[in-house]
């Protein structure tokens, strides 16, 4: 009997052990939220961590708004540098050591966060946000975690007959034709083309006018690639400040107005002769361009030609390029899909010209799109550029894609 | 009649009209076109007050008057009901 129950109360304590363990208060978890007024993926976060806070008494969240609020967007990009992640995006959730970017629902993002909170409050965890604002210190507080690591979860919804469609991996490369198919047909430097096309004509050896109007092609692709590299990397670097946003929001709904303008001032479908003496130059150098001795120098002339024409054009049609990194920005991608997406929009943009220039190569003679598609492109263009303007100024959340 | 019409190399509308415009002239082989380059033509241009959009077509009758111009890209309907109602001037 005595026996019996010294090997009961063993066998009890030995099963007990863990719960007594588990019995002991929890440890203190500090969860930071760093959420833009406005985007609704953050309030639903913001949602999920208010029932969070009431399921465990030992976690304390900090709600801290960036787009209207520049200390807390600089702090944001601190807590960035710190744990060497990308925080192009909101919400971004800081537990422990860990980063989580967006937030789907409870079932997944949620279910992760509360992992984490389950983790820590049994094991501990340093708090790098409280280390950055000096209310924990890294002696007192740090702990053993897992390495840092920036979870973005995916934006999938299930659609009757489609099945699941991840809207995150496709909204952004529709976009992307989109925009860049509705740029390719503003005629801005279209012109300059036709006029090249119209002088290679003129030389006689086939292989030369090839070269050379390839030339072009490629500069202006080049030099249109490097305009619009250079705003995503200022849109990049800027990141998310409030009025940076407000402003390319404005400018977009210009543009938009100003596209539809164009549109209905342009009913009679025509070339609309602008800028005379520019343009008298620019064919003046093109002559003098084709007119060297030196094939290579004609080359080189060509490109030059290229990149400074689009230089002069991309007033034309800044809007869309512009509004386009600004919402590439927003999207949390890395540096080589900025990059590629930048080649996508540029290889739709060349299209229409690449197909001018086969057209007019292999027939020899010229070819123009009808300037209803520029019309139609303005129009449609400025719808788009309208909503996308609306969007950044009242609704960031819902363009941030990726 | 006579057709005066004014283009430019540079004109993606103007192209697409001069190919609308050859398909119209083969079937109205009397009908004399006159072409004019909007860059290298500065005097017609200047004299017809051709404006800032191309291309232009200015139908003249016999005796040398402006009976009507179309300006822009125009249905190909449109312009052959333009020849119909003037071709005997």
């Amino acid at each position: 009997m005595f026996i019996s129950l010294v090997l009961f109360l063993g066998f009890w304590a030995f099963v007990s052990l863990p719960s007594l363990v588990l019995a002991q208060p929890p440890l203190p978890v500090s969860l930071t939220i760093f959420y833009g007024q406005g985007c609704p993926h953050c309030a639903k976060e913001k949602l999920f961590l208010d029932q969070l806070e009431n399921e465990f008494s030992n976690l304390k969240v900090r709600r801290l708004e960036v787009w209207y609020n520049v200390a807390n967007a600089n702090l944001m990009s601190q807590v960035g540098q710190k744990m060497n992640l990308s925080v192009s995006g909101v919400p971004l959730t800081i537990i422990g050591n860990q980063a989580i970017t967006g937030y789907q629902d409870s079932q997944t993002t949620g279910a992760q966060i509360k992992q984490l909170v389950i983790a820590y409050s049994k094991e501990g965890c340093s708090d790098v946000v409280g280390e950055i604002l000096g209310e924990t210190t890294v002696e007192t507080d740090s702990k053993a975690c897992p390495e840092t690591s920036a979870v973005t979860p995916n934006k999938v919804i299930n659609i009757p007959f489609f099945g699941s469609v991840d809207f995150s991996s496709w909204s952004l490369p529709v976009l992307t034709i989109v925009i860049a198919g509705l740029d390719s047909f503003n005629p801005c430097a279209m012109w300059v083309l036709l006029f090249l096309i119209s002088l290679l004509f003129g030389l006689a050896d086939r292989k030369k006018m090839l070269i050379l109007g390839s030339a072009f092609l490629l500069g202006s692709a080049a030099s249109y690639f490097l305009f619009m590299a250079a705003w995503l990397n200022l849109f990049l670097f800027l990141g998310f400040i409030y009025f940076l946003r407000i402003g390319i929001g404005i400018f977009a709904i210009g543009s938009g107005i100003f596209y539809l303008r164009e549109w209905y001032k342009t009913r009679d479908a025509g070339c609309h002769v602008t800028n005379d003496n520019q343009r008298k130059k620019i064919m003046e150098k093109t002559r003098q361009i084709l007119a060297q001795n030196s094939f290579w120098l004609a080359m080189l002339g060509i490109m030059a030609l290229a990149f400074v024409v689009n230089l002069i054009e991309l007033v034309c049609s800044a809007g869309l390029p512009a509004i386009y990194t600004q919402v590439l920005a927003l999207a949390k991608l890395s540096p080589l899909q900025y990059y590629l997406y930048l080649l996508l929009y540029i290889i739709i943009y060349i299209l229409p010209s690449l197909i001018v220039f086969i057209i007019a190569m292999t027939t020899f003679r010229a070819f123009g799109f009808s300037t209803k598609y520029a019309r139609w492109a303005n129009f449609i263009g400025g719808i788009i550029i309208l909503i996308l303007g609306f969007l950044l100024i009242f609704r960031p959340g819902w363009i941030m894609f990726g | 009649m006579k057709v005066k019409f004014f283009t430019a190399i540079w004109c993606p509308a103007c192209i697409v009209m001069r190919y609308r415009w050859e398909k119209i002239r083969s079937q109205y082989p009397e009908l004399e076109t006159i072409y004019f380059d909007y860059d290298n033509d500065v005097e017609p241009v200047k004299n017809y007050d051709i404006g800032k959009t191309l291309p232009v077509f200015i139908f003249i009758d016999n005796d040398g008057n402006e009976i009507s111009r179309l300006v822009g890209e125009i249905d190909k309907h449109d312009l052959i009901k333009q020849i119909e109602a003037h071709k005997e001037r």
